[in-house]
């Protein structure tokens, strides 16, 4: 049996690291239907990613590259929604909250931020995290897919716990830049807000919201940064050993 | 090897490392727990007591106080697994403390001090009379919660983690700040039919205020000899505790209509918000209250429902 045990676990931001823990495992359908979603997942970031390059070279630009993957993007992000219910219903050994923070962490950037504030789709900002996102999920989908045939090349296992060295910093990096980017148009249209009066007698101010959590990331990031740091030497030493006493 | 003269020995281990913390000898076969703990306080002060889980596996479950040395499932040298449970908070301290601040918290709003409402506002007073009827009730709630704990409430166990404090006291005292803050406001909006409403609100909350200190008091006359053992609870000739026909946990149910009664008497959503989660807490631990007592009492009553007749 594989050391790296069924599904796919998500106690990481989705930049690469915790190992899946070991555990009873899925039933042959269910296994069935993950290596299938795994599978048209990163068929999925693939298109983005060769989306992403097409532009690039059509255009001669890497600017407001946003604009050609916004479908695919909104599509397969979205799509991952479906993590949260493969862990409440067990077929994934993760914990459904971590899991459904990190998914509505992510839906929230795409819908929340980049698709509701239009300004902001043009800000380059939008092209680091994507691009991040892009690699990571990739890297990402087709680990738990490997995974689930028993069949993991070192190199994907290395790839995914190390490349986030740099993806995920890049990735925040553009998460919080287009946060940023987006707080004066939110200021000035009001978007997502109610003021008092109303009958309802309750108040919301998405400006601050925003401000809010980009503090959050302040305690999150790192401590999730070096969990990964951590789960990688772990994981990556682990298999040395295995080659050694080979 | 075993003991001597019928005598115990009883070593702990730590649960963790399984290094050997104490070795006990000469301990009577009738010994509590409790005595165990006792004995382990002297040899290390600072695990007093409630600090100490002793268990017979060292994942398993904790042994309660009562349990008695020569009934467990050990040979006449027990090898008994210790987990410091850190510092213990008494839950008479926890609740005075949980309720004493939504208290005051409500009234530096209520009061419109300086810093909430800005500088043209202090010290104003609402012309809605439902504001201060809303203060009254919130009010009446807590002190009632804080006369309970003191002469009312039994407690099966005596003390809770300390960090659970800080956790509780966020809670509680974040959600009455985010509520008092809109129901005294300066724009604050009356429910929108009037005084049918909130006269509506106020009876039910009356009644249900009335039922969850009925049923207090009724579980509270179940331990009244000062024993830990769990009774299964029955309605008594008060009308209000008949829900216990229907429910297990009768005081969740009329707390949530408590709260129910005060978000319609506010018609505010934060308010709603707060009944919504203690709604959903309040289910958690009803199913969880529910399923121990079907676990421990044979003849429960079977059409009985956790929280809600009938439903839930």
């Amino acid at each position: 049996m594989a050391a790296a045990g069924s599904g796919g676990s998500r106690a990481d931001n989705g930049y690469g690291g915790q190992q899946a823990r070991r555990r009873r495992g899925p039933g042959a359908l269910a296994t069935g239907y993950l290596v299938i979603y795994n599978v048209v997942m990163t068929a999925g970031w693939l298109v983005i990613a060769v989306g992403l390059v097409r532009a690039y070279l059509a255009k001669g630009s890497y600017h407001s590259l946003y604009y050609s993957i916004e479908k695919p993007l909104k599509f397969f992000q979205t799509g991952a929604l479906l993590e949260i219910l493969h862990c409440a219903l067990g077929i994934v050994p993760s914990s459904v909250v971590l899991t459904a923070f990190q998914v509505m962490s992510r839906v929230f950037l795409t819908w929340a931020v980049t698709h509701s504030v239009k300004e902001v789709q043009s800000e380059d900002s939008v092209l680091l995290f994507v691009v991040a996102w892009t690699i990571t999920e990739i890297i990402r989908y087709s680990f738990y897919t490997f995974s689930l045939l028993n069949h993991l090349p070192y190199l994907i296992k290395w790839a995914r716990y190390t490349l986030f060295i740099v993806l995920y910093p890049m990735g925040v990096s553009g998460e919080l830049l287009t946060i940023y980017a987006a707080l004066p148009f939110v200021r000035q249209s009001g978007l997502y807000s109610i003021s008092l009066p109303n009958k309802y007698n309750f108040s919301f101010d998405y400006y601050t919201f925003l401000i809010l959590v980009m503090i959050s990331y302040i305690p999150i990031f790192p401590q999730l940064y070096f969990h990964m740091l951590h789960q990688r030497r772990k994981v990556l030493s682990h298999t040395e050993e295995h080659k050694k006493s080979e | 090897m075993g003991g001597r003269a019928g005598f115990f020995e009883v070593e702990i281990l730590d649960w963790e490392t399984k290094k050997q913390l104490c070795f006990l000898d000469k301990v009577e076969p009738n010994a509590t727990i409790r005595e165990i703990r006792l004995m382990f306080h002297k040899l290390y002060p600072r695990w007093y007591p409630a600090r100490q889980s002793i268990k017979l596996d060292p994942k398993g479950k904790s042994l309660r106080d009562e349990e008695i040395l020569q009934h467990l499932p050990v040979g006449t040298t027990a090898t008994l697994y210790f987990k410091d449970l850190g510092p213990q908070i008494g839950w008479t301290t926890v609740f005075l403390i949980e309720y004493t601040g939504p208290l005051f918290i409500y009234f530096v709003f209520y009061f419109r001090m300086t810093f909430v409402y800005g500088l043209d506002e202090r010290f104003t007073s609402s012309p809605h009379p439902v504001v201060n009827l809303a203060c009254i009730c919130h009010s009446f709630h807590y002190i009632k919660r804080l006369i309970e704990t003191v002469f009312v409430h039994r407690f099966s166990r005596g003390t809770m983690p300390l960090r659970n404090i800080v956790k509780n006291c966020l809670y509680y005292w974040g959600f009455a700040a985010w509520l008092a803050y809109y129901i005294n406001h300066p724009l604050y909006t009356p429910p929108s039919y009037g005084k049918k409403q909130i006269n509506f609100a106020v009876i039910m909350f009356l009644l249900c205020e009335a039922g969850n200190f009925s049923i207090h008091v009724a579980l509270s006359d179940l331990r009244r000899n000062g024993s830990k053992t769990c009774k299964i609870p029955y309605p008594t000739k008060n009308p209000f505790t008949w829900l216990f026909f229907f429910v297990s946990c009768p005081n969740y149910t009329y707390e949530v209509g408590t709260w129910i009664s005060f978000t319609i008497m506010t018609q505010c959503v934060p308010v709603g918000l707060f009944t919504l989660l203690c709604f959903i807490q309040m289910t958690v631990w009803a199913k969880d209250k529910h399923c121990t007592y079907l676990r421990e009492f044979k003849d429960y009553p079977s059409h009985r429902m956790p929280i809600i007749p009938f439903l839930l």
